[in-house]
């Protein structure tokens, strides 16, 4: 259980994590440019997934029992982690819908999309889940100039992935005549990219707030349930991307 | 004035008004200086009426001040666990965190939208008593009963909302919901959903029926079909948040010795719609708001030119609303368990089953979407895989069937019987009649022939009102005095049933009668040759009883709040806890928690105790 973990192996789990996320990744992109199997892309997604909510979004921590009484801070947390749990959930029937009409609509085609930022931003998304957690853990810790510092890259890191999606992408895209009203290839595009930038742009909202109240010492290492909120949150965020990532980059050939 | 404004309702609507025409106005602005067309055929175009109600929306939640307590979180401020209600009516129109207030918000509002929708229907059922078209316009005809349908299911959700806020807290043993801010959020942002559902009606009309199939919803130019989708997608996040705020409290709140089976059937079946609610919402939210981006932006998601596929609407679109059907009857079959034991003095027969057969519904509810679909274009080969899928919920449905009669078998009812006990009763009659009129339209060779006729629409109010609308009745007639302190009249009460239930029979009945003869459903004007003409002027005599029978109903309500008999201890004789404290409900639920240390339903067993209370300090 990784909040009994020291400081220094909580760390090395994180790292290690990260790049496990990093080399599938490549793998992905591998796979789609050499044999591309729907099935082989999907396995490898389920699996990045798994990763991500095991060990970046502690889905563990649901099943924890609570000593304290029902008016407790702790056994709070917990109904309050099984609130933010539902929300979830719930939200990824909207995602899982969008990833339905997808592949409803376009089957196995993809929109004609620049492969290099796909990957950029995608990678930046997983450089931001990585210092998520750093931050998380300096909190579980007592080390608020780790959290700050860590949440702080977050936003700069989630600005980012927002600009080259929203900023970048949808620019080249339309500039090479994919508007959204052109064709449903378009419409799904900006759909499923515009749905999911909306996430990370609350997401973003969310961690403003966050480290703002850490910086006037809202938070401590045993009450910090905004912290873990924000955290799961943003994981969420890079999870619905890991699968929308290889759903409008990798799967299919070209439209 | 400053009195009126300070009531946090008016507030609200207050800064509705105006934050829908900063929205329009920014829209305006924008459209204006990019050189696009600002102007429309209702004043400006619907971009900035889209925009002008998503603002107008968020406007009227910060006005109210129902976001209050979060804003201060935000800002690192601590706020106290409970706010105290003040004394008097104000507390209703405010955002109280206290689950019976919410609760009491939930139903009455239900009950006010109902008397709106009701109306619509009276009104085009009048049009139809004759052939030909007497004081409508097809379009007309088309708003209101798109309105009656679309506005009978926010009823049926504020109405299960009402029941499950007030009743779940007092019988699992919580002082309130697990989160009494997003409960009181949940509530709130459906007044104006329904203030935008409403004024689509101004805005041209809603001319697809409640389903709003693409690609007539999409090609319609009116306004108000965007309203309307508006509307139903904001009134999904209070589904949404009302059923994550209730699995939670189940989950987390129990009183002790409250294991998963020993709590009432009722807490099982909100669980189990909750469920529903919680996930399968999402997608009409997502498939209206696929419409709406294709009707703004010309995103071409149902449209086959771009190459779109309007069949994925429906997909999208059932994959809720079937389930939903589930979400309307889970909590009035719940309340039908609920009330049989107390009145027969017996045994719930088969308490595990029951249980079970409530989530049973809900995950099988979830296979069965395409049914609705077996004449839209869909591929071949899913109809048989539906077909069955759905003739399974006959399954668990029956099991409920079986533990109601066997319930009642021999047991010891009052006479005269209880109003709330008739309601039950009717209930299970009605419902009876609804799921026997299902197997037909589930099977594919005959649904070919019964779809899009008026057998659905009679097939459907028996489901609506057996499942939903008895048993709602049941709920206020039984839990009236716990919420008032005052009991409702009987002779009323039994006026309200025994005008009501026969009249529903013979509308019902008729409308599948014609339905089988070809009258199809959804129209204006039927042709005088089928000679249906008789049997609609049967159908609109007996709408008519039906909304005198919700009249008494309303006297009754009215003249019993403040005159009616004033409820001492144990009304109705149950072993529930809520019954075994005073009425009205004191602010905090129960000053002494209980521990559950029996079975819930042992009626009529001797020495047998459900729920023990703490001594006395």
């Amino acid at each position: 259980m990784s909040h009994t973990q020291d400081k220094a192996s909580a760390l090395k789990q994180g790292v290690l994590i990260g790049v496990y996320l990093a080399v599938l990744t490549a793998l992905e992109y591998f796979i789609a440019i050499s044999f591309m199997s729907v099935t082989v892309l999907t396995l490898v997604a389920v699996v990045k997934a798994a990763l991500v909510a095991y060990y970046f979004m502690h889905i563990y921590k649901l099943n924890e029992e609570h000593e304290g009484g029902h008016d407790s801070f702790e056994y709070k947390t917990g109904t309050n982690r099984l609130g933010l749990w539902l929300f979830l959930l719930s939200d990824s029937f909207v995602f899982g819908g969008l990833l339905v009409s997808r592949f409803n609509l376009l089957g196995l085609e993809r929109p004609h999309l620049n492969q290099l930022l796909g990957l950029a931003v995608t990678a930046v998304l997983l450089l931001s889940s990585f210092f998520m957690n750093r931050a998380e853990t300096s909190m579980a810790h007592g080390d608020t100039k780790g959290f700050l510092n860590g949440i702080l890259i977050t936003i700069l890191l989630g600005t980012g992935f927002l600009l080259g999606v929203v900023g970048v992408e949808w620019r080249l895209a339309a500039a090479e005549g994919l508007t959204a009203s052109k064709n449903v290839v378009g419409g799904i595009f900006y759909m499923m990219t515009g749905m999911h930038a909306f996430h990370v742009l609350t997401g973003v909202i969310f961690l403003g707030l966050v480290y703002r109240n850490g910086r006037n010492g809202y938070f401590t290492k045993e009450q910090h349930w905004g912290v873990e909120a924000a955290a799961v949150y943003w994981h969420f965020v890079d999870l619905v991307w890991i699968f929308f990532y290889p759903a409008l980059y990798l799967i299919g050939t070209l439209s | 004035m400053k009195k009126i404004y300070s009531i946090p309702l008016i507030r609200g609507i207050v800064w509705q008004v105006v934050g829908l025409l900063v929205g329009i106005g920014i829209v305006v602005g924008i459209r204006a200086a990019m050189g696009l067309q600002a102007t429309g055929p209702f004043l400006v175009t619907e971009h900035a009426w889209v925009f002008g109600g998503f603002l107008g929306t968020l406007t009227f939640l910060v006005g109210h001040g129902v976001m209050g307590d979060w804003f201060k979180w935000w800002r690192g401020e601590i706020t106290s666990d409970h706010h105290e209600d003040k004394p008097g009516w104000e507390k209703y129109f405010g955002p109280s965190l206290d689950h019976k207030v919410i609760g009491i918000q939930y139903t009455v509002t239900a009950l006010i939208v109902m008397i709106v929708g009701g109306t619509f229907a009276l009104i085009f059922r009048t049009e139809l008593a004759f052939e030909g078209m007497q004081f409508l316009k097809p379009a007309q005809y088309n708003t209101l009963m798109s309105m009656h349908g679309i506005v009978m299911i926010v009823v049926i959700l504020l109405g299960i909302g009402g029941m499950m806020n007030y009743l779940v807290p007092l019988l699992v043993g919580a002082h309130d919901m697990a989160f009494p801010r997003l409960n009181s959020f949940a509530f709130w942002i459906v007044v104006p959903a329904a203030v935008w559902l409403l004024s689509s009606m101004a805005l041209g009309g809603i001319e697809t029926g409640w389903t709003g199939y693409p690609p007539l919803s999409a090609n319609m130019n009116l306004v108000g079909q965007q309203t309307f989708f508006l509307a139903v997608f904001i009134v999904g996040w209070s589904s949404v948040l009302g059923g994550l705020n209730l699995i939670a409290t189940v989950v987390r709140m129990r009183a002790k010795g409250m294991t998963a089976f020993r709590m009432p059937i009722f807490v099982w079946a909100s669980i189990a719609t909750s469920l529903i609610a919680l996930t399968a919402t999402q997608l009409i939210g997502l498939s209206f708001q696929m419409v709406m981006f294709q009707r703004l932006f010309g995103m071409g998601f149902f449209d086959p030119v771009k190459g779109g596929n309007p069949v994925l609407f429906q997909h999208l679109f059932w994959f809720y609303s079937h389930p939903a059907v589930y979400v309307f009857i889970l909590p009035g079959l719940g309340i039908v368990s609920e009330l049989l034991p107390v009145f027969a003095r017996k045994p719930l027969f088969g308490y595990k089953w029951i249980a079970m057969s409530s989530l049973g519904i809900a995950l099988v509810g979830f296979l069965v979407w395409a049914h609705h679909m077996f004449t839209s274009g869909m591929n071949e080969y899913l109809r048989v895989p539906f077909m069955y899928s759905t003739l399974l919920v006959a399954v668990p449905t029956g099991v409920k069937f079986f533990s109601w009669t066997a319930t009642i078998w021999k047991g010891k009812i009052d006479t005269p019987v209880p109003t709330p006990m008739l309601f039950t009763v009717g209930a299970v009659f009605v419902f009876l009649l609804g799921g026997l009129t299902g197997p037909p339209n589930a099977t594919v060779s005959t649904d070919l022939h019964l779809h899009d006729t008026y057998w659905i629409v009679g097939h459907f109010h028996d489901t609506m009102f057996g499942g939903f609308m008895f048993p709602f009745f049941a709920a206020l007639y039984y839990w009236f005095p716990k919420a008032t302190g005052r009991r409702m009249n009987e002779t009323l009460g039994k006026i309200h049933f025994w005008l009501m239930t026969p009249s529903f029979f013979v509308m019902t009945l008729g409308m599948m009668y014609i339905g089988l003869n070809g009258m199809r459903r959804r129209i204006a004007d039927y042709d005088p040759a089928m000679g249906f003409q008789p049997t609609h002027f049967v159908l609109t005599i007996a709408g008519f009883l039906i909304a005198l029978s919700v009249l008494v109903f309303f006297i009754n309500l009215i003249t019993s709040l403040r005159n009616g008999e004033v409820a001492k201890g144990n009304v109705w004789n149950s072993r529930s806890p809520e019954w075994q404290v005073e009425s009205p409900m004191p602010a905090h639920n129960y000053e002494h928690p209980f521990e559950v240390v029996g079975e819930p339903y042992d009626y009529g067993l001797a020495g047998s105790k459900y729920v023990e209370f703490a001594k006395h300090k």
